[in-house]
């Protein structure tokens, strides 16, 4: 008995440790000089500030807003444990302490959201990847599937092999669509081109988006079996297909990843790998959460569904990466395409 | 020339004076042997020596040097070795790891088995211990343990040994052989410091004795120049009489309380521990099993327990219990008292009254039903502790917190509250004091003549032949002869048990 | 009462010990330490934070006692998780798709809930009995396989429906099948119903481990598998029922939230409250009261945390402040149990003086 409480306390501590030490990145923000009318809360989703993508995004979007307005800005975090009444908790302490708009990050806010809204009809809330149907809270959609279906059209020109990879984080609609609108594009480009598909685990294993182990093994086995390009939408798990790649030998050898989310290419987290990033899907969080805070600075506040897509520059591809002007012209002609309606882009494969 | 001096030692713990100004001489070369009741502080006075305990007072000087030990690993290094009675053998490892772990042989950093193994097989066949190097210590008897922990400390090059009980376990031959080995390492110079309850023993092998009682020294003799006979000796460690195992009289009635039959029990490696065993054991009778340890003593024990699986009937007062469980055959009124009482026969983290609770958790006055009756088992567990002399301030001390000796006189008194029918008893009075000796003999006198049957092992011939009715030997699992215990010698039952020659009947 | 007393020391030592390495650590990040802890005690002391420290205790106070079944007998369940999550889900799908008539489909979702946790350890333990399978390997094997289970079973093409936009889980459980909540007070927010299960589950935990047989013989085999043997425990029949239990217990650590506050079981149910359990179960020594002192300082902390995060001090000030607190705990504990056999000894030996 003694033993096994023993073993199950170091055990413990030192799982809290990891835990502490894999989280913790720098929480605090500018404060503008003078004080300005406008605070902004934001709660993200757990990760945080710091973890490389999507949060990261919200956070960019954020930063442009205190330079440009001056915003106060007070940034909340989940925890792993948290349920829907310690989401809903956190939303209510930003709106009660004053902060206008509150923008949650993340549709596990949903709920959490959909009870503390009504609470504060003068608070302007945002919820970031999810619908929520109340008047003061804007719903900010992206039409992911289009800025896959662009660089699908990318990693089919680039491919040499004629064959390409996907890894999807966990494995629920949302990333779906990813995976339909690359497949879409490479194919518009490539009839034939082969696709190998991996998630990182089904709904429900939160694990599926911090597993960059679990990734590069699978990013390894399409390489072993031909594979020359692989996007992965799989949140903290990319890291492993980007280590996977440069094992393989990188751009040099002819081995490309495709980032998410953020422009990795230019992302500090990412600089060890930046010259086989070939480009990166840009979901633009960080435009979605600055037009927010715009709308609230200017006194109009946004609300209802805001569909952010290609013709709203909501989602798009990178050119950061010098190698990709080659391949640009094929991307920005379907991207027209795809403004003008002429290509619709579906999120869901049939 | 002295080896160890022990002068003016003192030591006390919160509430209690374990040693109380010890002097101790101890010449180089000669066995030394230090008696006491347990309790008596000898234990303590050795825990000093080694370094495992420091004294308040007092100084220790080995071979003519002053010394103050730290730690076991100071002493280790002036060349002193200890082999306790609870030994510290890793189970899983095999005798020959054992015996080097922690000095571990190693030629160019890696590790040497082939001269460490060579070197337990000198010392082995010179003192004759009878060691094989590469079996598990969990395949070892008790005895055999014992060897290996005298052979790991020779081998570590200890020129004193301390040997806490060492002949508690062994058979007279064995005895013999470890006497024998004792003063071979004597004529060598080694000097033994020898702590014995066995008092012929210690008159046998000893060149002097320190008697201690209450923590202090009560007497130095020198039994090669004095006549000192083993009643003295009880008489100065106990202030009393020497009681004797005998029983009077027989009481043995012609109702069968206990039927084996055909009784066999196959180890995992495919031998048979125990074959083909038939006895019967009626009410009021006392059977006796004597062998050498580990000759399937304690599997025909657990056999009958049914905590180990075997093939044959057993019958208890007619009931078929050979397919029934442990807790069903002790409903039927079978008390155990098992050799290993740490392992076997108490929960150490639990409080005194839980722990007599335990074996008997269906029956009154522990439980009604499915519920437990704390109350009552407290005011029975008060009860056995004044009946057996348990010494403790309460019910409620942790068992781990007792002695072994008043542990040992817990589970005899719990086991014999119960009014059972049998008794299966292995060594009942090992390890306790002659005062407990005494009264744990009392009382199975008392209920053999109440017509309780028992089954009993004990090393102790002498215990053996004095309290059993009947005798049957019993040798690689099979019972090779039997012996009367109206005429019989322990010589020539310890012969018996060796398989040299069979025992008068 | 000097028992008592020496019962409460060990943790006492190791919540003041954590209290003073917080601070240093709080130091360390540029915050006043006496501040932060008074903005957390004021936090959690208002009417809104006690009753959500409550509803989260309830929570690990399940979790706790699930572990420490276990704990008693030497068996480390770490499978709670995979346990509750899945009984939660499949509560949830009968909730959400059978109403009941009247009250009677409460004690009928929790029974299946409980049903399913006690099945899924019950695997665990047909491992460990049958096959030697050591129940930490196979529990945490038997978590992912309940997450996998979990993703298939919410599946909309199967049982799952989208709740909201990315959201897909159990239909919203109706009305009927909710489990009443309690207004204390003027507090804004009310208690999970469910707290009044998990009071009578301490005490038939108490009831059932000091009192019955069947806890001594659980115990026994906890303290010394050996001397229950020779008591007459059968030890394999001993490790089934205790997995069984300590699943049941897990198969309701979900229900609280499920039946008291969202009303449908998502892929986003949070799924660490077995890691809580056991660090619950560490901090109360396994006691039930102990739990339940243990329950409510880690959510008191948990509860806290928001304010902490809020004010810009690190929220991971509370987890380390957790780790720490269960380590000084289990610490203390040890220290103190030395000390008291040590006097137990030596009061012993004063006896045999006498």
């Amino acid at each position: 008995m003694r033993r096994i409480i023993k073993i199950a306390s170091v055990l413990f501590a030192g799982a809290l440790v990891l835990a502490a030490c894999s989280s913790s990145e720098d929480t605090s923000t500018d404060t503008a000089p003078e004080t300005p009318a406008v605070k902004v809360g934001l709660a993200y989703d757990s990760g945080g500030r710091g973890d490389g993508t999507f949060n990261d995004a919200a956070a960019a979007g954020v930063d442009r807003a205190v330079t440009e307005f001056g915003v106060e800005v007070n940034e909340v975090e989940a925890a792993d444990s948290d349920g829907d009444p310690e989401r809903a908790e956190r939303l209510r302490l930003l709106a009660a302490d004053g902060y206008n708009p509150v923008i949650a990050v993340g549709f596990a806010y949903s709920a959490a959201l959909a009870e503390v809204a009504p609470e504060f009809p003068e608070t302007t809330f945002a919820i970031v990847d999810s619908v929520v149907d109340a008047p003061n809270v804007a719903s900010l959609i992206f039409a992911a599937e289009q800025g896959s279906f662009l660089v699908g059209t990318i990693a089919a020109t680039a491919s040499k092999s004629g064959k390409i990879g996907f890894i999807g984080g966990m494995e629920i609609d949302l990333i779906r669509a990813f995976q339909a609108g690359y497949e879409q594009g490479a194919r518009a480009v490539n009839p034939d081109v082969e696709i190998q598909v991996q998630y990182m685990g089904p709904a429900g294993d939160n694990t599926a988006w911090n597993a960059p182990d679990k990734a590069k093994i699978a990013t390894e086995g399409m390489i072993d079996s031909g594979v020359d390009i692989v996007y992965a939408a799989a949140g903290g798990s990319g890291l492993g297909m980007h280590q996977a790649i440069a094992a393989a030998g990188g751009s040099a050898a002819g081995y490309w990843g495709i980032g998410v989310d953020s422009d990795e290419y230019v992302l500090p987290a990412r600089a060890e790998f930046k010259d086989n990033i070939i480009t990166s899907m840009l979901k633009r969080v960080d435009v979605s959460v600055y037009e927010v805070i715009k709308s609230v600075v200017d006194g109009a506040p946004l609300s209802g569904v805001q569909n952010f897509d290609l013709s709203r520059e909501g989602v798009g591809y990178s050119a950061s990466n010098p190698a990709v002007a080659p391949l640009a012209a094929v991307a920005d002609e379907y991207s027209a395409k795809i403004v003008s309606g002429e290509i619709v882009v579906s999120t869901t494969l049939d | 020339m002295l080896a160890v001096e022990l002068s003016g030692i003192w030591k006390r713990f919160p509430g209690v004076i374990a040693n109380k100004d010890i002097n101790l001489r101890v010449d180089v070369g000669t066995v030394h042997a230090i008696v006491g009741e347990n309790g008596s502080g000898k234990s303590t006075l050795m825990k000093i020596l080694y370094g495992m305990q420091k004294a308040d007072e007092g100084t220790i000087t080995v071979n003519g040097k002053p010394i103050v030990f730290s730690s076991p690993s100071d002493a280790i290094e002036v060349g002193i070795g200890m082999v306790h009675q609870h030994f510290m053998l890793a189970d899983n490892l095999t005798v020959l790891e054992n015996v080097v772990l922690g000095s571990e042989p190693s030629k160019a950093g890696r590790l040497d088995f082939g001269a460490a193994r060579k070197r337990i097989l000198e010392i082995s066949n010179s003192y004759g211990l009878d060691i094989t190097p590469d079996v598990l210590v969990s395949e070892l008897g008790v005895g055999d343990r014992q060897r290996v922990e005298i052979l790991k400390v020779l081998y570590r090059g200890a020129r004193i040994l301390i040997l806490d009980e060492p002949t508690a376990v062994l058979v007279p031959h064995e005895v013999e052989e470890l006497f024998q080995a004792l003063n071979g390492l004597k004529a060598e110079g080694i000097t033994i410091i020898f702590i014995s309850h066995k008092l012929d023993e210690v008159l046998e092998i000893a060149d002097a004795i320190t008697v201690i009682r209450r923590g202090e020294t009560v007497a130095s003799l020198n039994p090669k120049q004095q006549q000192v006979t083993a009643e003295q000796l009880a008489e100065l460690m106990v202030g009393s009489e020497l009681p004797t195992p005998e029983t009077q009289g027989s009481t043995v009635t012609d109702k069968v309380v206990l039927s084996v039959a055909r009784l066999t029990s196959v180890n995992k490696d495919g031998k048979e521990d125990i074959s083909n065993l038939d006895f019967k054991i009626h009410a009021g009778e006392i059977l006796g099993i004597a062998g050498v340890e580990g000759n399937g003593q304690s599997e025909l024990v657990e056999a009958i327990m049914g905590t180990r699986a075997a093939t044959g009937e057993i019958t208890i007062s007619g009931v078929n219990v050979s397919n029934l469980g442990t807790r069903k055959r002790r409903e039927l009124g079978v008390a155990y008292i098992p050799e290993d009482r740490s392992r076997l026969a108490l929960l150490l983290d639990a409080p005194l009254w839980e722990n007599r609770i335990l074996g008997h958790q269906t029956k009154a006055p522990n439980a009604k039903g499915f519920r437990l009756t704390p109350k009552l088992a407290k005011e029975d567990t008060k009860t056995i502790v004044k009946e057996f002399d348990v010494r403790t301030p309460g019910i409620d001390v942790l068992a781990s917190a007792l002695s072994g000796g008043n542990q040992q006189k817990l589970i005899v008194g719990r086991e014999m509250s119960s009014n059972p029918i049998l008794l299966i008893a292995s060594h009942p009075t090992r390890g306790v004091d002659v005062g407990a000796q005494a009264a744990i003999w009392d009382h199975l006198r008392a209920a053999r003549e109440n017509g309780l049957a028992v089954l009993l092992i004990s090393a102790d011939l002498d215990e053996l032949i004095g309290l059993s009715d009947s005798i049957k030997v019993i040798l690689r699992g099979k019972f090779v002869a039997d012996a009367d215990p109206t005429n019989v010698t322990p010589q020539e039952l310890g012969n018996a048990m060796t398989g040299a020659v069979k025992a008068a009947s | 009462m000097l028992r008592r007393l020496d019962t409460l020391i060990a943790p006492v030592v190791a919540i003041v010990f954590s209290i003073v390495f917080a601070s240093f650590i709080l130091l360390a990040f540029g915050a006043n330490p006496l501040d932060t802890f008074l903005r957390m005690f004021e936090y959690a002391t208002t009417p809104r934070s006690m009753a959500l420290i409550l509803n989260s205790s309830t929570t690990y106070y399940f979790s706790a006692v699930a572990v420490a079944i276990g704990f008693k007998m030497n068996l480390f369940n770490i499978g709670v998780n995979g346990q509750y999550r899945l009984a939660t889900a499949v509560a949830a799908l009968v909730a959400g798709y059978i109403t009941f008539p009247g009250y009677i489909g409460i004690p009928i979702i929790i029974f299946i809930s409980m049903l399913v946790g006690a099945a899924w350890a019950g695997i665990a333990a047909w491992l460990k009995v049958v096959r030697g399978v050591s129940e930490v390997i196979s529990t945490i094997m038997l978590n992912f396989i309940a997450i996998g289970l979990i993703a298939y079973l919410m599946a909309p093409s199967v049982l799952g429906v989208q709740t909201a936009e990315n959201v897909i889980g159990t239909p919203i459980i109706p009305e009927g099948n909710r489990i009443p909540e309690i207004t204390l007070g003027n507090a804004p927010i009310p208690v999970y119903g469910m707290i009044l299960l998990a009071v009578a589950l301490g005490f038939a935990y108490w009831y059932i481990l000091n009192r019955t047989r069947f806890g001594f013989d659980l115990r026994a085999v906890g303290m010394s598998p050996t001397a229950a043997v020779a008591s007459g425990v059968n030890v394999k029949r001993m490790t089934v029922y205790a997995m069984l239990l300590s699943g049941a217990v897990a198969g309701l650590v979900g229900l609280p939230l499920l039946l008291g506050a969202q009303y449908t079981f998502t892929v986003n149910f949070p799924g660490n409250y077995g890691f809580t359990g056991i660090a619950i179960a560490l901090l109360g020594r396994n006691h039930p009261v102990g739990i339940a002192f243990g329950a409510l300082l880690w959510a008191f902390l948990d509860v806290s945390a928001q304010i902490l995060d809020l004010i810009g001090v690190p929220r991971e000030v509370i987890v380390i402040m957790q780790g720490v607190i269960v380590l000084s705990v289990v610490i203390a504990y040890e220290v103190t149990r030395r000390i008291k056999v040590r006097r137990q000894q030596a009061a012993v030996g004063m006896a045999g003086h006498q």
